[in-house]
């Protein structure tokens, strides 16, 4: 028995870090192993040519126009979702922390924010339709209103669309780990630059701005993961009119063209981390976490 | 008196008739004695899993298998994609597989599934012409653009991976279930004038009312049909373009793109509905039991005849190799089962066609087989298999007969031999 | 007493804000409930037909559409699965991080990794490992590492920010007390992380229990809800949907009310009633 002991001890490091690693190793560098072989394979039109190696899936794709224009939209809705999921999550981040006194208030409104999440996102995805269609409430609004005398097209299958859904189900990655840094802060560093005479802008700017920075980086993280790789909502609000990579990525998969499909895939993934590379070079996360 | 029609079809097949057939057939199949037959299937589990779209697997149709069948059936639905791609990559997780012939091309080389004997299943004659030798169902019958389903349903050996000449031999691929004809949806009310032609889903009347279903292939050869139809190109076979006559398509697309023309692109089934309810769009590429879901809500649809033909599709189910013995002979009597009759009327109830009209025409009152199959003025209200009121009396079918409408095929979906550069350029459309 | 509270420069338009923000997450919910109770010739939107439970009685006694309530009861458990399974390896990976073990930083990035490659390309690589070992992936097996493969990193990160913080003192306090490695574990470590661990628990469970894309391929002969939903969606237009989407919301705020309720009155019991506690 004590030998046992002695054994948990010595490689205690070694089998707390095991599970994750046996689990990640078969569920994703397994696959993403598969994949790249299966980028490597040609395709004739119909199927798969196992074993028959060729480079002419990537080649495809740096030779095109589309795989630029795909990438161009990729990153306007990402710039325009992280800048917006940004102002909303650390504003209500803010408020929960610094605002809301009484713990159980905070954990109750967190918790509030959580709870549509256990409505299926593909349920809450459907049902801006009936918000934004022509003949739908904002519209029925408007009109009556007298703002305009047309409904306004643009609100449905459009890049509106689909940004309005993404913000409102990619706020909370954005907010929770900027609600778990913020609450870390030492609330005696923010009286003494109170007491020294700091305004409130001053401390939000020099203060608590620089210490959430790692939480910035995660959320960002988060928010990047998740927006790089959504092909239903653009499906669905989008009218299948908006084309990013992983709307592209996602016709040549349910055309059964995997080959070229894993080729964009594994570009995809590259090109996200080193995006995600360059933010943690940026904020060393690894450091602050 | 909805109800006496929905009785009639459940007692028109009862279970001790069907264990006698499929005693027979489970014998000829499994290679068994028939001797004790219902006890060896009462003491197996023995279970039927079906993958395919939820149009043909429903509760109410696995309801009527499991009580007509001494097994037990289990369908699940899932999207065409889903079917393809776990029937290539998971074979063993169903027992058969139903996916749409357009895949074929796909799903058969490569070798993950087995040819069906068809000596072995009684009802095959029963299925009509377009799956065998002709190629069409009646001789005068249009053979359609694109991949006719003769074309690849037959094969030379029980586990090869070619296509044999239609009704060479003995071995078919993929068993034929259902099929049906499309065309555009539109809104009578709204547009106030009679449509004809294919043409007018690119007419600029409706810039801005219109819409394409998101698939490529699919959408792609409605829109082809449109040009065709406005003088614009002569193709060479609409079910597979080259190059040159895809670059045509598209770029015509994102020009019609550009001016705004498109409303929007449907993907799901539900959006299909929501646009033409809302008014939102007032022609688009639509899918029949769409038409069916607007019409119920009060709302006025036509599912509309068109000069220029229809755009036709069908499923059918594949055995994964690994079935055999006990197994496999359930797999035949469930097939057999499917096209006696019951669940001809079920699908014909809600628009569609079993491949075996004439075991159909045995469980369908003759006032709904005149609605339904003959394109006769309805001589009673016509209800669907769930109960719903969808026409009145006097009303005709849109498109009226099974021959005007499968006997007009301009093109069969189809996946194209350019079908990657298809979906490039389809993407590039997408993104515009 | 009440306190007067002094509020900060901003507050009230930070709390029109966040009150604000709740609207914009509940009002496609309060539309799914609204509309879930039409009559039979309902649509799926706007004007709203009749007033009826005829919805409500389709899901549980399904006629047309899917069976949706194995599909749901499968989402649970295995969302339950998930988040179990979650807190445990991302906990002791906590541990394990703490101490700058050999190749810390290639295990970081693998979890970085998993978390932003594309879901479908990670169902698709599962699902043929699977078949090439002669093997079918069902819900708890291929389904699971898929959903685990997703869970995994923001539990990972979240105890990484968490660990991080931990005064590495208090437990040398209890070591130099005489408390064995099990006990330290047991009443410091595991109590100060416990909001943290909460946090994963929840994220484990949510993010499960709503996942499409990484299961898609590997669910099996079996479907998950988002599965089933998603299916139903691309093949019939029934708002059977939204009255699935009012009873699972119902079902998560009674859960979490009733865990809030239940947590409420355990605390203040083990303070005793009429305590002060922020």
């Amino acid at each position: 028995m004590a030998g046992f002991a002695a054994i948990l001890n010595r490689y205690s490091t070694a089998l707390q870090i095991s599970p994750l690693v046996i689990t990640l190793t078969l569920f994703l560098v397994g696959p993403v192993v598969v994949i790249i072989i299966l980028s490597l394979w040609k395709f004739d039109g119909f199927m798969t040519l196992d074993g028959v190696w060729t480079f002419k899936n990537y080649i495809k794709i740096f030779t095109r126009s589309l795989t630029v224009i795909n990438y161009l939209e990729t990153l306007k809705l990402l710039a325009i979702t992280l800048f917006v999921t940004f102002i909303l999550g650390f504003t209500l981040a803010y408020f929960l922390v610094f605002d809301i006194v009484k713990l159980r208030t905070k954990m109750l409104l967190f918790l509030l924010c959580v709870v549509p999440f256990w409505t299926s996102a593909v349920i809450r995805t459907v049902a801006w339709i009936p918000f934004l269609g022509s003949e739908g409430i904002i519209n029925q609004a408007i009109m009556g209103i007298g703002l305009s005398d047309q409904p306004l097209k643009f609100l449905l299958f459009s890049e509106f669309a689909v940004l309005l859904s993404y913000i409102q189900i990619f706020t909370l990655f954005m907010m929770a780990p900027l609600f778990n840094v913020m609450a870390r802060i030492n609330k005696d560093l923010i009286e003494a630059a109170r007491d020294n005479g700091a305004s409130s802008l001053q401390i939000l700017w020099n203060i608590i701005l620089p210490l959430c920075k790692p939480g910035i980086a995660i959320g960002a993280i988060f928010v990047i993961a998740l927006v790089a790789s959504d092909f239903t909502a653009i499906r669905i609000l989008g009218g299948a009119k908006v084309g990013t990579v992983a709307a592209s990525m996602a016709n040549q998969m349910y055309n059964v063209q995997y080959p070229p499909a894993a080729a964009t895939g594994m570009i995809l993934l590259l090109a996200v981390l080193l995006l995600v590379g360059g933010i943690m070079r940026m904020v060393d996360v690894r450091r602050q976490l | 008196m909805k109800e006496i029609q929905q009785k009639k079809t459940k007692k028109g097949l009862s279970r001790r008739g069907m264990l006698k057939g499929t005693a027979a057939v489970a014998g000829l199949a499994a290679g068994s004695t028939i001797g004790g037959f219902p006890t060896i299937w009462a003491q197996d589990d023995l279970e039927v899993r079906t993958l395919g779209m939820a149009v043909s697997n429903m509760p109410q149709l696995e309801e009527m298998a499991n009580e007509a069948l001494p097994f037990k059936v289990k369908q699940t639905a899932a999207s065409i994609p889903d079917i393809i791609t776990r029937g290539l990559n998971q074979p063993k997780s169903a027992d058969l597989f139903e996916p749409p012939f357009m895949t074929m091309r796909t799903m058969w080389p490569s070798g993950k599934f087995q040819a069906w004997d068809t000596t072995k299943l009684p009802e095959w004659d029963q299925v009509v012409d377009l799956y065998k030798g002709p190629g069409k169902i009646w001789p005068d019958a249009w053979y359609g653009d694109g991949q006719n389903p003769s074309t690849v349903g037959y094969t030379s050996g029980i586990d090869s991976r070619d296509f044999a000449k239609p009704g060479s031999t003995k071995w078919i691929t993929n068993h034929p279930v259902l099929h049906n004809a499309d065309t555009l949806g539109i809104r009578p009310d709204i547009i106030g004038r009679p449509i004809e032609s294919w043409k007018e889903l690119i007419n600029p009347e409706f810039a801005g009312r219109a819409a394409l279903v998101a698939f490529p292939q699919i959408g792609l050869m409605d829109a082809a049909m449109a040009f065709q139809a406005n003088g614009e190109i002569e193709y060479g076979d609409k079910g597979n373009m080259t190059q040159e006559e895809i670059d045509f398509s598209i770029d015509r697309l994102i020009e019609l793109k550009k001016g705004d023309h498109w409303r929007a692109l449907w993907s799901t089934f539900n959006d299909s509905v929501q646009l033409m309810v809302s008014g939102e769009v007032v022609i688009q590429s639509m899918w029949s039991p769409a038409v069916t879901a607007v019409r119920e809500q009060g709302v006025d649809c036509v599912y509309q005849d068109l000069k220029e033909g229809y755009r036709s599709w069908s499923l059918g189910h594949m055995i994964p190799k690994h079935i055999e013995g006990k197994q496999l002979g359930a797999v035949y009597d469930y097939v057999t089962w499917y096209h006696s009759g019951p669940a001809g009327a079920f699908f014909a109830r809600q628009g569609y066609y079993v491949v075996t009209w004439q075991n159909t025409k045995k469980y369908l009152p003759k006032a709904e087989w005149d609605f339904w199959f003959e394109g006769k003025p309805a001589t009673v209200d016509i209800y669907s298999p769930f109960g719903k009121k969808m026409e009145s009396v006097g009303a005709v079918r849109d498109g009226g007969s099974y021959k005007n409408r499968m006997g007009r095929i301009a093109v069969w979906n189809s996946v194209m031999e350019e079908n990657e550069y298809l979906t490039e350029r389809w993407n590039e459309f997408m993104a515009s | 007493m009440r306190e007067n509270i002094k509020r900060a420069p901003g507050y009230w338009p930070r709390a029109v804000l966040f009150y604000f923000y709740l609207l914009f997450l509940y009002g496609p919910i309060v539309i799914i409930l609204i509309l879930s109770f039409q009559d039979e010739n309902a649509s799926l939107s706007f004007p709203m037909q009749g007033f009826s439970i005829y919805y409500f009685k389709e899901v549980i006694d399904p006629q047309y559409i899917g069976d949706f309530r194995w599909p749901f009861g499968r989402s649970v458990i295995l969302g339950l699965i998930s988040m179990v399974l979650t807190m445990g390896i991302a906990f002791l990976a906590g541990l394990a991080f703490r101490k700058n073990f050999r190749g810390n930083i290639l295990v970081f990035y693998i979890v970085v990794a998993s978390l932003i490659c594309p879901s479908i390309l990670i169902s698709l690589g599962i699902g043929i490992g699977f078949a090439n070992l002669g093997l079918t992936s069902q819900w708890w097996s291929g389904g699971l590492g898929a959903h685990l493969s997703w869970t995994l990193p923001f539990g990972v990160l979240i105890m990484l920010a968490v660990f991080s913080r931990l005064d590495p003192r208090l437990e040398e306090a209890a070591v130099d007390q005489g408390a064995t490695k099990w006990q330290t574990l047991r009443n410091v470590t595991i109590p100060i992380t416990l909001p943290g661990l909460v946090g994963v628990a929840l994220f484990g469970f949510t993010l499960s229990y709503d996942e499409y894309p990484r299961i898609s391929n590997v669910a099996g002969e079996f479907n998950t809800l988002p599965v089933e939903l998603v299916n139903a969606l691309a093949l019939a237009a029934t708002p059977a949907i939204y009255a699935i989407g009012t009873m699972t919301t119902l079902f998560s705020l009674a859960v979490i009310f009733s865990t809030f309720i239940i947590v409420y009155f355990m605390a203040k019991r083990r303070q005793g009633f009429g305590l002060k506690k922020t």
